[in-house]
């Protein structure tokens, strides 16, 4: 009986947890985006503006280098994404089957899990007039001794943003796509391809543009859509490495948002708009681009011909994954040498001592947000796995594959820019509750954790041999007790990595902690942003560093507790 | 003897109109203290009462302190505080860190329209300027506070106007001041070596020759940034010191339609002058004043400001400056300011709130902040108001080779009255706002 009973509560919940899912991440979206459209449209009562009418728009065309904003937005978005996306295809191209990808792999997947803001500040170390490459440069080759006057970084054309945007997104594009690879049929079916394309006298790289890219492509389109479109909005980057005459669209919007005067929340709204509609513009024209690639190069595919000055490009993408490679290498050691510097002039490649009273003091103050970013992490990443384990088991339950319009919502909260809807959904909150900050934090948090926990939990889900069910249930076990002691045993190890993953992303939030949280709620990202546009740079390193360390331990862990556990059960 | 019956008789009348009027006076003299005295005792009764009921309201809660947290001194200090009043008053004080006050500012506005007028998350802030005005202008501050603090009678306010009045506005009781805060410089003297065309500018005109004769070497933090406005109210309050009193008083007055164009077209000319030799051709400005002290440890920057002049020196003892820094202040004056603490009107904690500015204003509180070595922000008491024993806990030792010596402000400016402030902002991000 009882058991019964327990059986019916879990399939109920099981079963309801797809549509749960569904509300948790539609509601709050459009609820935030509502409120940002109806104060763009000029109806704000808490403001006593209830006329409806372009005002906001009025007023934003009217601001000084409008156009500017929106093109360096465009441009940083757009060009970053492509850098990225065509650096991974030479690199898979290039290395594919060889061992170097995994080196490649294992050498770049710690960016991976790198926030933003700390990557940006590590790119900044590195570029700036007295970083360390002009370091390295003087004074023996340019005969500096004071730092030049330099571009980098906060130039006006947006390199500097694109470079750091690029570095950053390479890795994710590269793990992504070596995931799909590493699907058992798939990625097997496509060595072969491979291999027979070699063996038809096509050369490495030739050979997986016409025959590996095909197939590849469709699978990694959503991560470069969410790609695109958090490059086209993101504001930890432009913010840490972008000019401010005028900034990024985004920076803007976050600057009117959070400016004394609110009238120009009305301007902040209908800026939203325009970066939705911008960030959709770009998504249709990449979309389009598509299209048209398909149709210019599908004659290519089959001509026959077997190379395309294959040595040359073997070599531009060696040079190319060195010098990436080698950026990465010396910011990260240009980082850890700040966090631990005494004084330390130009052009000096070294500082004059090493200290470690920027971590003590650092230290000291961190307590604080270094809980919060603990305790908001980890309920959001539990709450998160286990969202995606009942909907994942509702699929098997069911036996029916997810709709595609719920497979196409987990996505929504990483192509949404989530400026356009967070300040709507922060509003919303304070009608709601006033005092909770912290619920606010983890509940969007959530938004933005759950889609990588489902990504990177799906495919081991759906991989699962349903026989060891099947069988388990013929022996009368109940669906919970399958689900419990059959299923989720076999998927430690991928549960421990997407437990890693949502750790990382909520670790990294910056903007959604900063706005739900009203800035009450302090993480570690929070503090590194703050301090990165000011303060100290030893202890900007610092923040920096302890933003990589956490999430790595996370992944660490993932990785060591399988062995263990495995050890032990072989005994 | 006529003559000496006269001075008899006048003497006699001397006397007693000396006596008549010796009566007058003390009586009249007398009467009025003895009233004031009397009520000055009952209001101060009135006030212990008061503040006793504060006291044991306010304690056992939590204080949410919104204040611009970009400076790992500040933040020291303020955590050193949220010690000693938790230790006092087991208040738990939570600093909230801004990157821009305004923040915090618009935060309380939105709670106003959201009709949250009891439950505020904000407690108590760090204001002036132009934020206070705003708050001022919206009645968003809880009033007459400040100065019935016990310690408030320590910063002499019937003589020092410097902590009664935010920018010219008058406080009523809204803030209780802080610290002071005065411009100072601050160079590398490596880079600015004494050489024929590389002298440290100490007036303003000597600034633009000598920025012109080393481009790139200097630059000031982008509006709407405090620091940077700073400058530009130094700059403005320099170019107008040749002008008509007329013209000069309006610095101290409203800023109006008509009168914008006039008062602030000298400082366009001197900007327009000087921006092309700027850092970066004044194309690119930093954030904040933190940043500004960054590029100076970098060597992009050769001279720098701050308000806050000891934090030059702790900053070289952080590391984060070199060794060859050295701190002055203008010749031709320093602009200086008083900075406060607020209690906004719908604070959850006003009480606790009040017991925590009460306590920054303690002496020990403004002693230790004074310390070059904790921040280093210039007291707001008076020293004569103080006993010896307080007065010792303000002695420092030798100053630091990058601290500014002492009695280096000749010559204090006062601020202009903050609506200037936003006509600045306008003009500049209107002519500088967008780089061509």
């Amino acid at each position: 009986m009882t058991s019964n009973i327990k059986t019916d509560v879990f399939t109920r919940m099981v079963k309801l947890s797809p549509r749960f899912l569904l509300a948790l991440l539609l509601l709050p979206i459009f609820a935030g985006l509502i409120s940002v459209l109806l104060p763009a449209f000029g109806w704000a009562p808490e403001l006593e503006q209830t006329s409806i009418g372009l005002h906001g728009f009025y007023a934003l065309w009217q601001t000084p280098g409008l156009s500017q904003m929106v093109t360096l937005s465009v441009s940083t978005g757009l060009i970053s994404t492509l850098l990225a996306f065509i650096i991974t295809l030479m690199i898979l191209a290039a290395f594919f089957n060889s061992p170097w990808l995994n080196r490649i792999q294992r050498l770049l997947s710690p960016i991976l899990v790198i926030p933003h803001a700390a990557a940006a500040i590590a790119v900044g170390f590195l570029i700036a007039p007295s970083g360390m490459i002009s370091r390295l440069l003087s004074p023996w080759l340019t005969g500096w001794e004071l730092a030049p006057n330099g571009l980098f970084p906060h130039d006006p054309y947006g390199i500097s943003i694109i470079l750091g945007l690029t570095l950053k997104e390479l890795p994710f594009l590269l793990l992504m796509a070596l995931g799909v690879l590493a699907q058992p049929e798939l990625g097997k079916k496509l060595r072969q391809q491979h291999k027979v394309a070699l063996n038809l006298g096509y050369c490495p790289m030739t050979a997986f543009f016409k025959v590996i890219l095909p197939s590849l492509y469709p699978l990694l389109r959503l991560p470069i859509l969410a790609v695109l479109a958090y490059a086209s909005a993101s504001v930890e980057m432009p913010l840490i490495l972008g000019p401010n005459t005028p900034p990024t669209l985004a920076v803007a919007i976050m600057h009117w948002f959070s400016d004394v005067d609110l009238n120009l929340r009305i301007k902040a709204s209908a800026g939203a708009l325009l970066q939705l509609t911008l960030t959709g513009g770009l998504l249709a024209l990449w979309l389009g681009g598509e299209k048209a690639v398909k149709v210019l190069f599908s004659g290519l595919m089959t001509n026959g011909q077997r190379r395309y000055g294959s040595a040359f490009w073997q070599t531009i993408t060696l040079v190319l994954t060195t010098l990436v490679i080698a950026f990465i290498l010396l910011s990260l050691i240009g980082l850890v040498m700040w966090s631990v510097a005494g004084f330390w002039r130009f052009p000096a490649v070294m500082p004059d001592q090493f200290v470690l009273s920027h971590f003590q003091n650092a230290l000291m103050q961190m307590s604080e947000p270094l809980f919060n970013t603990l305790a908001i992490g980890i309920i959001t990443t539990v709450f998160a796995t286990i969202i995606t384990l009942l909907c994942l088991e509702s699929e098997q339950l069911t036996a029916k594959p997810m709709s595609r319009f719920t497979s196409l919502v987990i996505y929504i909260p990483l192509l949404v820019p989530s400026i356009a809807f967070l300040f709507g959904l922060v509003w919303m909150q304070q009608l709601v509750h006033n005092q909770t900050s912290f619920f606010n934090v983890v509940f969007t948090h959530l938004l933005f954790v759950l889609p990588y926990v489902f990504l990177s939990l799906s495919s081991s889900y759906r991989r699962l041999d349903p026989r060891f069910a099947h069988v388990a249930a013929s022996l009368g076990a109940s669906p919970a007790k399958v689900f419990l002691q059959i299923k989720l045993p076999q998927l430690f190890s991928p549960i421990l990595i997407a437990i890693a993953l949502g750790l990382a992303i909520s670790f990294g939030q910056y903007l959604p902690t900063l706005l739900a949280g009203g800035g009450r709620i302090s993480t570690i990202t929070t503090e590194a942003v703050t301090l990165a546009n000011g303060a100290s740079r030893r202890t900007s390193a610092v923040y920096a560093i302890m933003q990589m360390v956490l999430p790595l331990i996370g992944f660490i862990l993932a990785w060591l507790l399988p062995k263990y556990f495995f050890k032990s059960a072989h005994r | 003897m006529p003559l000496t019956k006269f001075w008899q008789v006048n003497s006699r009348h001397y006397f007693s109109c000396i006596a008549f009027f010796i009566c007058i006076t003390l009586s009249v003299s007398l009467f009025p203290t003895a009233i004031f005295a009397y009520t000055e005792q009952n209001s101060n009764l009135a006030q212990q009462s008061r503040w006793q009921k504060i006291e044991q309201t306010g304690e056992n809660q939590d204080v949410y302190f919104y204040a611009w947290g970009a400076d790992s001194q500040v933040n020291a200090y303020i955590q050193w505080a949220a010690t000693q009043v938790k230790t006092k008053y087991n208040i738990n004080l939570v600093h909230v860190k801004l990157s821009d006050t305004s923040e915090a500012v618009s935060r309380v506005l939105a709670e106003k329209s959201a009709n949250n007028n009891n439950q505020g998350s904000v407690d108590l802030m760090w204001i002036n300027g132009a934020n206070f005005a705003t708050m001022n202008e919206h009645t968003l501050l809880l009033k007459q506070w400040a100065n019935k603090l016990p310690n408030f009678q320590y910063t002499d306010p019937v003589n020092n106007p410097a902590v009664t009045f935010d920018f010219g506005i008058p406080t009523q009781g809204m803030e209780a001041p802080w610290g002071l805060a005065s411009l100072t410089f601050y160079y590398d003297n490596l880079a600015i070596n004494g050489s024929a065309n590389n002298q440290l500018p100490t007036t303003l005109d000597e600034l633009l020759v000598w920025s012109t004769q080393n481009p790139g070497r200097f630059s000031y933090p982008k509006p709407p940034d405090y620091l940077g406005m700073s400058f530009l109210k130094y700059a403005l309050v320099m170019l107008h010191q040749q002008s008509d009193e007329t013209i000069k008083a309006q610095l101290n007055q409203m800023a109006t339609k008509q009168n914008t164009q006039q008062i602030l077209m000298p400082l366009w000319n001197f900007l327009n002058k000087l921006h092309p030799t700027l850092w970066r051709h004044g194309q690119h400005f930093m954030q904040n004043g933190a940043q500004m002290r960054r590029l100076v440890d970098d060597t992009e920057l050769s001279l720098a400001f701050t308000f806050s002049a000891p934090e030059v020196p702790a900053a070289v003892k952080r590391f984060d400056l070199p060794k060859s820094i050295r701190s002055y202040a203008m010749s031709d004056g320093s602009l200086s300011n008083t900075h406060f603490v607020a209690i906004p009107y719908n604070a959850s904690h006003q009480q606790s709130a009040q017991l925590v500015a009460n306590f920054l204003l303690s002496p020990q509180a403004q002693a230790q902040k004074q310390k070059p070595s904790v921040w280093g922000d210039k007291t707001v008491l008076i020293q004569s108001t103080l006993s010896s024993d307080q007065q010792a806990l303000f002695q420092t030792d030798t100053p630091h080779p990058s601290a500014l010596p002492l009695n280096s402000i000749k010559r204090t400016l006062s601020e202009p009255h903050p609506s200037w402030v936003e006509a600045i902002m306008t003009g500049w991000q209107t002519r500088y706002g967008v780089s061509q």
